[in-house]
């Protein structure tokens, strides 16, 4: 390929062509290591073409050359890698100035490719290829793997590259009508709808309104789209209810009207009450030996070139047609200065009209009832050099060939498929239609309507009919109704738009069904007759519609194939189920701002001020411990040390806090909970264990009973809001006289623990008797600290004297700092969640769902003295009941090490008895305490005795014995913790 | 997104509710076979048609019935749970824990 | 309004989850009913008001609020001279300027005006009592609002376009209607939001999880960035309303 000197191109035609490009602005760019200059507003293929720089690609399995098929990004010839961004759709993208484009898929370069040698041995290469190498040769997997993975797959990731990660929003929008699509059906429903005073969102997915009437010819003079298209958009820009969103793809239809709309890096949400799909129609390609070649295009694509961007596409062209577009493209090619060296049409009688006149007047060669038989190249398949063509003598049948043609372009005009994707996302169901030899949409779901083309519509009044009607429909169906009923369009002109059987095979083959994934008619028969004879099979086995286009023109092909192969009627028969998203998105648009919501407690920011580890539990952030990480394991002892010799202070915010209150508080804390609390006193606590229905514990807590009809009710940190939501769910069908607040975050709280504490309070808490008799083990009381409202209450939380102190939220810091500055003459310290736990290991305290897992009950965890048996009902109550008539195949139990040498082991490490596994450590730590490895552990309930010993098997498969010992480990007649 | 409507808040996007359960009418604790509370525990009909649901609206933590059918993915139906449970229910009154 | 003395937000024992966050922004604060509020960022009061007129984010979460729920509230409420229609989801506004806003049909979050006196407040949490009375009249219970709940007052124009980057509910001023309340997600949390105008500037209470202040507020401000928009003083928002 050569660069061009030419501004805009050696192929730029002269204005008013081009409607998409600013000639005034002129990007330069590199394709390939060579610069090139186009226009803005060109597409990266626009403006290769404009230079005459055809081959964009190679094909995915035999690197075939590649060029422009679509120019609207239906394919996937035209991928190409961009900086370090792969599989770019040169025909979608914009070129920017600078822009680096390299061309995918090829070993050395894009022109010179070792990989087209692949080509050579493809009869080595059948359909289902892995699954025949690979389903009994397993070992030839080490031979194929490097060579497959150097071969496939599309673009280049930069692993080791230092992403950065682009600005990608996602933003809600919500209309009472959206319209998807921006051609004249659209356009029409737009217009309709907003007219009956409906917001209606217009989604487009070129940069201009129109459609194909910006591009496709219907009439004689040729200006018939543009006038319309200009009429229409500019009514529709005049209209005040109606957004119009250019340059935006509807990639999906979820449930109830849900659509997701990328624009740029923004991931629109749109939720409209109805919803007009007037996406159009795919245009077809035909099936003969070489199709692939650069220079066979859509028809379509070849107009697009001319009228969107200026760009000649050849000098000497062959048509192959079967409806009046093929003529309109001929007409359009000659006014544009390129030679037509034939129409070839199908049809063996095409009905006569203006254009089909006009093409014979002008004395170009028209042979009906013809195909083309093969393509020819000259040298490396790098453009068609001329077709061949052939009578049609039956269906997919050539006689000899009659004539060939020399050309450097060939347009293909031989049908439509609907783009209906986002109607099958919605559940519609599409036939077969044997008049128009497409499918058409038959059911639409309710709140969806379809128009135009998709809706097997073509004739250009037909279109507008059909859009005006949906339209009106789709805002009634959104409750505006105004006007009367449009009528709907009587001849929709959708015969004669689509060949039933434009597929030719060859005897030397190479006709492509499947551009992406490189597949020929021959492919699809073997995978048919090797058994896969349904089309979803077919589908899987051949990949046939699986690649980046997704089977947008190979659906209909492959049906074709199947039908006639299999004899299955084509009305009973349908394309694969096409699934969102329409056209790839990026994860960048998935992911959005990534909202991560994070629960910071009023003293987050003094943790981090003394050096915290933070850890995350739930949502929260709590402290691990306070200091240098390499000193972790230290700074762990010492601050349990701190608080068994002296006193520490620990943030326990994150804790879950209930006000359950009303006549009914201790009646519907009896029935969530194992305990009773009907005669627990004012200003004392109870121990809370909540068991689910099935009778597995789910929570445990306190409840602190501070008036007769308010219990202040606490809950794990992870568990409080699954307690809120089933308190509430439960008393929705008891309908007790008792409400709950869920005001764990409304509540700051630390718990001052150790021999000292009472000491520091009494500094700062002046209302509250605190002497052992005042204030006594369990016992609550409301007061002040530091000046500060505050409920406190005396539990055993690490098995110290201790006081667990609650302060609306925005004073957590203040008591924070009145706590730590009244303690700094006893050496008070902070402690973290790590030294919290050893501390309560030490006590033999369980931590839900460490110690306990998803099938624990009361007695499995040695819990009994929790569960109250007379009560008439608790949850859990019955179930538990079972489980205790039934026995136990586990208990949890307290253990240490027979050998102290041994090491400690971890969590989940397996408790054995014999071969057996009976259970496993839920916790162990060294005990700062002690000086020796405490425990917890799942055994065999014959083995739960003190004393007992039992199997565990710890790192390495190795065997060690642990010994039952009652808990608590430390201070087991609780004498410090009631000081 | 499906849209639910809820009874307190109007219609949301499904993503705002979790789901809570068959709407089951608890068999008397006292009174039913172990088997019988076990199915009343463990299995769920799995209707294909219309189901009586538990559903909540999670920022207002309300919770409400919804008639949904499984075969058409509609929802036909939501109603506070009131229609339903609309009065106080006590359990068969026995001695109080004597610990 | 007269300057009032230099206030350092942790000189007071109630702080704003984000004192810190503000100081960095360059709020200058003043003491409001024991709290230290942010008064105005820069000296250019004229600036600041025009951000809060197209889009604006101020803190107000030291400033007095509080709620009540259960049966008998509304009832209570209005025997304490509060006027509470019958729609829940909706905010009552009171003679004071302080807002009633109906969560549910027995549930009520009471937020101040931008006064911030507390007075109204105050005197509701006083007179709520258990009482002596047997059985007891059901009056509803007092609700921790002035610490459950971060408040940011999100001010502008662009308010609702904005939002819709964070939310899925339609804000714009034809479809939510002053007054109205939204009950909802708001960037991945649960929140409420009440529209309540300043003047003739779109205005909205933004109420959410004050454990996730620190989140929230650079995650809104984000959102606001394609309207230039930033954090506002208190000032700002008395000068709106006017």
């Amino acid at each position: 390929m050569t660069a061009s000197n030419q501004v805009g191109g050696i192929n730029r035609l002269p204005a008013p062509r081009g409607l998409l490009i600013d000639r005034s602005k002129q990007v330069s760019f590199t394709f390939e290591g060579h610069s090139f200059t186009g226009y803005a507003g060109d597409t990266i293929a626009s403006a290769l073409a404009a230079n005459d720089a055809w081959m964009i690609s190679r094909s995915f399995k035999y690197h075939r050359p590649r060029s422009v098929l679509t120019m609207i990004g239906q394919d996937a010839n035209t991928l190409v890698q961009i900086g370090d961004e792969p599989n770019c759709l040169a025909d979608k993208r914009a070129i920017e100035q600078d822009m680096a484009v390299q061309g995918q898929n090829y070993i050395g370069t894009l022109d010179a490719d070792r990989g087209r040698m692949v080509e050579l041995v493809q009869k080595f290469l059948p359909v289902g290829f892995y699954y025949k190498t690979f389903h009994e040769k397993r070992d030839s997997w080490r031979f194929w793997e490097p060579i497959v993975r150097a071969m496939a797959g599309l673009g280049k990731i930069d692993l080791k590259a230092d992403f950065h990660h682009s600005y990608y929003d996602k933003k809600y929008l919500f209309a009472d009508v959206a319209v998807i699509g921006g051609g004249p059906a659209g356009l029409a429903a737009a217009l309709q709808a907003a007219e009956t005073g409906a917001e209606v969102i217009l989604i487009e997915e070129s940069s201009q309104l129109g459609g194909s009437l910006n591009y496709a010819r219907f009439d004689e003079t040729g200006d018939g789209g543009s006038r319309t298209s200009g009429e229409l958009a500019s009514r529709v820009r005049l209209q005040p209810n109606i957004t119009v969103m250019t340059s935006a793809i509807c990639s999906g239809w979820f449930a109830d009207n849900w659509l997701p709309v990328i624009q740029g890096n923004r991931f629109h949400k749109l939720r409209a009450k109805a919803v007009v799909i007037a996406t159009g129609s795919i245009e077809q390609p035909a099936v003969f030996r070489n199709n692939d070649l650069p220079g066979i295009m859509m028809g379509s694509a070849a107009q697009r070139l001319i009228h969107l961007y200026g760009v000649r596409p050849g000098k000497r062209a062959a048509i192959l047609t079967a409806n009046r577009d093929g003529y309109g493209q001929a007409l359009d090619l000659l006014e544009a200065g390129i030679e037509v060296a034939a129409v070839i049409d199908l049809r063996l009688t095409p009905p006569q009209d203006a254009l089909t006149k006009a093409v014979q007047r002008a004395g170009i060669e028209i042979r009906t009832g013809h195909a083309i038989a093969e393509a020819m190249y000259i040298g490396q398949k790098k453009h068609v050099s001329g077709v061949s063509v052939a009578p049609i003598t039956g269906e997919g049948e050539l006689g000899k060939t009659t004539a060939e043609y020399a050309c450097d372009t060939v347009l293909m005009s031989v049908g439509y498929s609907p783009a209906g994707h986002l109607l099958h996302h919605a559940g519609t169901k599409f036939g077969y239609d044997t008049r128009s030899h497409m499918f058409k949409p038959e059911s639409v779901p309710a709140h969806v309507f379809a128009a135009g083309s998709v809706n097997n519509t073509f004739d250009l009044s037909a279109v507008i009919a059909d859009g005006r009607y949906a339209g009106w429909s789709a805002a009634k169906d959104a409750g505006f109704e105004r006007g009367g009923e449009p009528s709907q369009p009587v001849d929709r002109g959708a015969e004669n738009q689509t060949h039933p059987w434009p597929i030719f095979p060859h005897p030397k083959g190479m006709e492509f069904v499947d551009f992406d994934e490189d597949l020929k008619i021959e492919d699809l028969i073997n995978g048919i007759h090797d058994g896969y004879d349904s089309v979803e099979l077919l589908k899987r086995y051949s990949t046939v519609g699986m690649g980046p286009s997704q089977g947008k023109h190979s659906a209909v092909a492959a049906v074709r194939i199947v039908s006639r192969e299999t004899g299955m009627d084509l009305r009973n028969m349908s394309v694969t189920t096409q699934r969102p998203p329409y056209t790839p998105e990026k994860f960048g648009h998935l992911a959005g701002r990534i909202f991560d919501p994070e629960r910071r407690t009023a003293m987050h920011h003094r943790h981090l001020e003394l050096g915290a580890q933070m850890m995350p539990a739930g949502l929260w952030w709590r402290p691990a411990y306070y200091g240098a990480k390499a000193d972790r394991d230290q700074i762990i002892r010492d601050e349990v040390n701190n608080v068994r010799n002296n006193v520490g202070l620990i943030d326990v915010s994150t804790l879950g806090g209930l006000d359950v209150r009303g006549p009914d508080a201790a009646e519907f804390l009896n029935r969530m909970y194992t305990f009773t609390y009907t005669k627990l006193q004012v200003g004392r606590s109870r121990y809370l264990l909540m068991t689910d229905q099935t009778g597995v514990i789910t929570d445990d807590g306190v409840a602190c009973r501070f008036h007769d009809e308010h219990f202040y009710v606490t809950a794990t940190t992870s568990g409080v809001d699954a307690v809120y939501r089933q308190m509430l769910q439960w008393n929705a069908q008891w309908r007790l006289d008792v409400d709950v607040a869920n005001v764990t975050a409304a509540y700051a709280g630390v718990n001052i623990a150790g021999p000292k504490s009472r000491e520091v309070l009494a500094r700062v808490c002046h209302d509250i008797d605190l002497s052992p008799e005042g204030f006594p083990y369990l016992g609550v009381r409301m007061g002040t600290v530091a000046g500060i409202p505050a409920r406190l209450m005396r539990v055993g939380f690490v098995g110290e004297l201790g006081y667990e102190i609650h302060v609306p939220a925005s004073y957590g810091e203040a008591l924070w700092d009145a706590l730590m500055a009244a303690g700094g003459l006893n050496g008070i310290r902070p402690f973290g969640v790590e030294a919290q736990r050893v501390l309560r290991l030490e006590k033999g305290h369980i931590i839900i769902s460490q110690d306990t897992d998803g099938l624990t009950n009361a007695y499995e965890a040695d819990m009994p003295w929790a569960v109250a048996k007379s009560k008439p009902f608790y949850v859990g109550g019955r179930s538990t009941e079972i489980q205790l008539k039934n026995g136990l195949t586990r208990k949890l139990v307290g253990f240490t090490l027979k050998n102290a040498d041994d090491p400690c082991p971890e969590e989940c490490h397996l408790v054995l008895k014999g071969s057996t596994i009976v259970g496993r450590v839920t916790s162990a730590a060294h005990s700062p305490s002690l000086k020796k490895v405490v425990g917890l552990a799942y055994v065999h309930p014959d083995d739960a005795q003190p004393g007992s010993t039992f199997d565990i098997k710890v790192h390495g498969g190795r065997i060690i014995q642990g010994t039952v010992v009652p808990i608590p480990f430390f201070d087991p007649e609780n004498k410090r913790q009631e000081m | 997104m499906k849209i639910m409507n809820c009874p307190l808040n109007g219609p949301r996007n499904v993503s705002e509710f979790v789901w809570g359960g068959e709407v089951s009418i608890m068999p008397d604790p006292n009174s039913v076979s172990d088997l019988e509370w076990g199915e009343y525990c463990f299995l769920e009909n799995n209707t294909a048609g219309v189901v009586r649901e538990w559903w909540c609206h999670v920022p207002t933590s309300y919770w409400f019935i919804a008639e949904r059918n499984t075969v058409t993915d509609e929802i036909v139906r939501t109603y506070p749970a009131g229609e339903i449970f609309n009065k106080r229910v006590e359990f068969a009154k026995q001695s109080e824990d004597k610990k | 309004m007269t300057a009032l003395p230099k206030t350092v937000p942790n000189g007071l024992q109630r702080r704003s989850f984000l004192y810190r966050q503000l100081q960095q922004a360059g709020a200058e604060f003043a003491e409001v009913n024991g709290g230290a509020v942010a008064i105005r960022y820069g000296s250019n009061e004229d600036v600041e008001l025009n951000r809060a007129k197209t889009m604006g984010i101020a803190d107000l979460s030291v400033l007095p609020r509080t709620g009540f729920k259960g049966t008998g509230t509304v009832e209570w409420l209005q025997t304490q001279g509060l006027t509470i229609g019958q729609e829940s989801n909706v905010a009552y506004r009171q003679p004071g300027g302080e807002w009633a806003a109906r969560l549910a049909p027995t549930e009520i979050f009471l937020i101040d005006s931008l006064a911030g006196s507390g007075q109204l407040i105050q005197r509701l949490n006083q007179s709520w009592t258990w009482g002596s009375e047997k059985p007891r009249k059901p009056i509803g219970y007092p609700t921790p609002r002035q610490d459950s709940h971060a408040w940011f007052m999100v001010t502008g124009q662009h308010a609702p376009d904005m939002f819709a980057k964070i939310c899925g509910i339609d804000f714009r001023l034809h479809k939510f209607a002053v007054g109205q309340i939204a009950q909802t997600s708001i960037a991945k949390m649960s929140g409420i939001i009440v529209r309540t105008d300043l003047g003739t500037t779109p205005a909205y209470h933004l109420l959410a999880d004050i454990a996730s202040a620190d989140y929230l507020w650079p995650a809104v401000q984000d959102a606001m960035k394609e309207f230039n928009g930033g954090p506002v003083g208190l000032n700002a928002l008395r000068r709106l309303e006017g």
